[in-house]
């Protein structure tokens, strides 16, 4: 990709690889994962726009895969081609199969035993606070009184409210952006 | 049921619900539970809580039913199973970037993007309903959001803390 290859690379395998593991340990599921990136790769790193984020995560909600497991193979490709994707892939699964495994294996120990009402009070508000600290900086360019805003607005309404399918909401956006965005701000850089 | 229908079983219908954990449960005890008989509907419903305590993909507790069915290479292969669809962004993320500098392209983006966080907020919403309740989930979540958005502390500093005076407040009340 000729868009990526000029772009010059700064982040290392070992930087990728802990990126993706601190992305695999947060709590909150694909949102608590979607935070870590945000905050890694659009605050930290710098190496990938805001815009280009919101973008590959709406392709990854339309594609049939785990979005997360989508992302990991998008930003691992981006960033460091083929290996990029093995690095990142393993690197975010790790922290949560190797809990699993574990936590299996002591089935009959633990059957009875129950955290989640610690987790409840603890870590699980405190990571839904990350996430929407994440969601509000990403959110950046939409919170001002413009077509986009409406647009965002009615996508959360058709979710939330009417249950309809994200991957439908995504591309009807895509279409009314082709409609509504028609002066210079929609122009891909 | 061998090892290799197992992972087939898990492959399609990971791919079947994009990847969604909690939209499995009732494939999987379907198939599993009622139909094959391989798996006690405990053992499910286990896999399933360890999900719910895990940091990570919510789908990774396919792990759990792997080695409850299989041991360790039956944990692997399901996580495998689960990871390979991921490849599928590639080709549409190639047609994105050949595509980009396209007007069409780079309005159909723009509205992309900005549905995409109505969506990030609708999931915020879902996940917020959930996990909001007694007043403790309340001081935690506000105690976390002051201290990093507004304090600009670490997150993950931020996180621990918040969670230890969940635990504590839980403890004493």
């Amino acid at each position: 990709m000729p868009q990526t290859a000029s772009r010059p690379m700064k982040v290392s395998y070992q930087d990728l690889f802990w990126i993706f593991f601190k992305a695999g340990m947060a709590f909150g599921g694909g949102l608590g994962i979607l935070a870590v990136l945000e905050e890694e790769l659009v605050t930290r790193f710098k190496v990938v726009s805001r815009e280009d984020f919101l973008t590959y995560y709406g392709i990854s909600r339309i594609v049939p895969s785990g979005s997360m497991t989508a992302l990991a193979v998008a930003f691992g490709y981006r960033l460091g081609g083929f290996w990029g994707t093995i690095i990142a892939l393993t690197a975010m699964v790790v922290p949560a199969f190797a809990i699993t495994v574990l936590l299996t294996m002591f089935y009959q120990v633990l059957k009875n035993t129950n955290l989640l009402p610690w987790l409840e009070v603890s870590v699980l508000p405190a990571a839904l606070a990350l996430i929407l600290a994440a969601a509000i900086k990403l959110g950046k360019d939409v919170f001002r009184p413009s077509a986009g805003f409406l647009l965002a607005a009615g996508a959360f309404a058709a979710v939330s409210f009417f249950k309809w399918n994200p991957a439908l909401v995504l591309l009807a956006g895509g279409l009314l952006g082709i409609i509504l965005f028609r002066s210079s701000q929609g122009e891909a850089k | 049921m061998s090892l290799l229908s197992f992972i087939l079983l898990i492959f399609t219908f990971n791919l079947l619900t994009f990847g969604n954990g909690p939209a499995m449960i009732p494939m999987l005890q379907a198939d599993l539970v009622d139909h094959a008989q391989v798996l006690s509907i405990e053992q499910l419903l286990y896999a399933f809580a360890i999900a719910r305590v895990t940091p990570g993909q919510a789908n990774v507790y396919v792990a759990s039913i792997g080695y409850f069915l299989f041991g360790l290479s039956g944990a692997f292969l399901a996580t495998l199973a689960i990871q390979l669809p991921g490849y599928i962004m590639l080709p549409f993320m190639r047609t994105y970037e050949r595509m980009r500098s396209n007007a069409w392209v780079g309005r159909f983006t723009r509205g992309l993007t900005v549905a995409s966080v109505g969506l990030i907020f609708a999931a915020t919403f879902s996940i917020g309903i959930k996990t909001l309740g007694e007043p403790v989930t309340w001081i935690v979540f506000i105690v976390t959001l002051l201290t990093i958005v507004l304090l600009k502390w670490n997150q993950m500093l931020g996180l621990l803390l918040a969670s230890l005076l969940g635990i504590l407040l839980k403890l004493l009340l």
